[in-house]
């Protein structure tokens, strides 16, 4: 009698744990779905402006610039790309001396190497541009060289103007965009370029080209910008 | 990370291959040479003794005591459109008229323009030594050539 009423006792222990067992299970998969339903993705578009060329026309009363540079995310970690910029430079060389003003365009895509933890969209990328500028110079003076001493050459203020001037090339680049404030980022990107064809003046050279920088003598250029940028949400993805 | 590193090398690689043109390395504006020729018989490189290289109411370009030329490079004024040399040979002095154009052509970034001239005249000799010359070309481009002959 005493045996019977202990297994019982036993065997309704057991139910109740395992009972009790399957509604904690049950618990916790109904947590988990919550947590995996909301993974968002914020699509934005981030408009910026390049602070470093208002800071050397600050410093150098020579050079005049402004870039806006615009991205938006479009697939996993690939971000189209847009800049837009106008230049209005003096450059001096040992024989010569000329002013260069034109506008120009970038267009292509950074690829977002870094993984972000989860709210957070900071980037380092890698990036190429196809890059396109219309522009002019103005030849202001040049000084004939002259090998030796006896003729000393004058320096002729000729003043010619070459308009109509057009260059088109590649870039390859590397940067970083850091959130610093909410939906405040700031960047930095280098770049090598390289001219894929220009129209050259004649009885003069390219030797400057706006958004392209210095030409150097084997077409390569390099250059630099340094943003400020603002984050525009736009909707939010959930996955 | 290593891709970075990859691409930080590869920048660098790409920058310092740039070529340097800081450097005027090319010809400058180029200079009138002058060949001497035998009077009788014209084929024939006879060469001068010269003492003295000036243009009219400048100083002396070289000072020399006869020493032998075939054949001399002289430079033409940039800023004028005429130059006038006076050669001492022999204690006998002649003058050449030069006239020309100007044609500034872009060579480099670092070198700027060179001077070409154009037209090249004489407009008269005195013939003291200097018995007849020719003009070979009238554009002066280069200095690896012999302008003008000058027969003595």
């Amino acid at each position: 009698m005493t045996q019977r009423h202990i297994l019982i006792f036993i065997i309704s222990l057991l139910i109740h744990f395992s009972v009790n067992s399957q509604q904690l299970d049950k618990e916790q998969v109904e947590e988990k779905e919550q947590d995996s339903v909301k993974t968002k993705i914020s699509y934005a578009i981030r408009v910026g402006v390049d602070i470093s060329k208002p800071i050397i026309s600050f410093l150098d009363e020579d050079s005049k610039g402004l870039e806006f540079t615009g991205d938006m995310r479009m697939v996993n970690n690939y971000f189209a790309v847009v800049e837009l910029g106008f230049e209005d430079v003096l450059k001096t060389e040992d024989y010569l001396n000329f002013t260069t003003k034109g506008s120009y365009i970038k267009l292509g895509v950074n690829y977002n190497a870094y993984d972000n933890w989860i709210g957070m969209n900071n980037q380092i990328y890698i990036g190429a541009r196809y890059a396109f500028s219309f522009f002019e110079h103005t030849l202001n003076s040049y000084t004939p060289n002259v090998s030796g001493t006896y003729f000393i050459s004058d320096s002729v203020n000729a003043g010619t103007k070459f308009t109509d001037l057009n260059a088109h090339w590649l870039e390859f680049l590397f940067g970083m965009k850091v959130e610093t404030f909410k939906n405040i980022f700031l960047g930095a990107q280098f770049s090598v370029k390289k001219m894929i064809s220009s129209k050259e003046p004649e009885n003069f050279k390219n030797l400057y080209v706006p958004g392209f920088n210095r030409v150097f003598s084997n077409d390569l250029g390099v250059g630099f910008n340094y943003t400020i940028s603002y984050n525009l949400p736009i909707f939010n993805k959930y996955k | 990370m290593k891709k970075y590193i990859t691409l930080l090398v590869l920048a660098f690689v790409l920058i310092i291959s740039c070529e340097k043109d800081d450097i005027c390395l090319e010809n400058t504006t180029p200079n009138l040479m002058l060949k001497f020729y035998d009077f009788e018989n014209d084929t024939l490189i006879k060469t001068i003794k010269i003492d003295s290289i000036r243009v009219l109411n400048k100083g002396l370009i070289s000072n020399y005591t006869a020493k032998s030329f075939d054949s001399i490079l002289i430079p033409l004024d940039v800023n004028q459109y005429t130059t006038s040399y006076q050669i001492t040979s022999e204690n006998t002095s002649d003058t050449i008229y030069f006239s020309y154009d100007r044609n500034d052509v872009f060579v480099s970034r670092s070198c700027g323009y060179n001077t070409n001239f154009e037209n090249l005249t004489i407009d008269s000799t005195t013939n003291n030594w200097i018995k007849a010359y020719n003009i070979n070309t009238t554009i002066i481009d280069n200095d690896t050539t012999a302008h003008i002959n000058i027969y003595h």
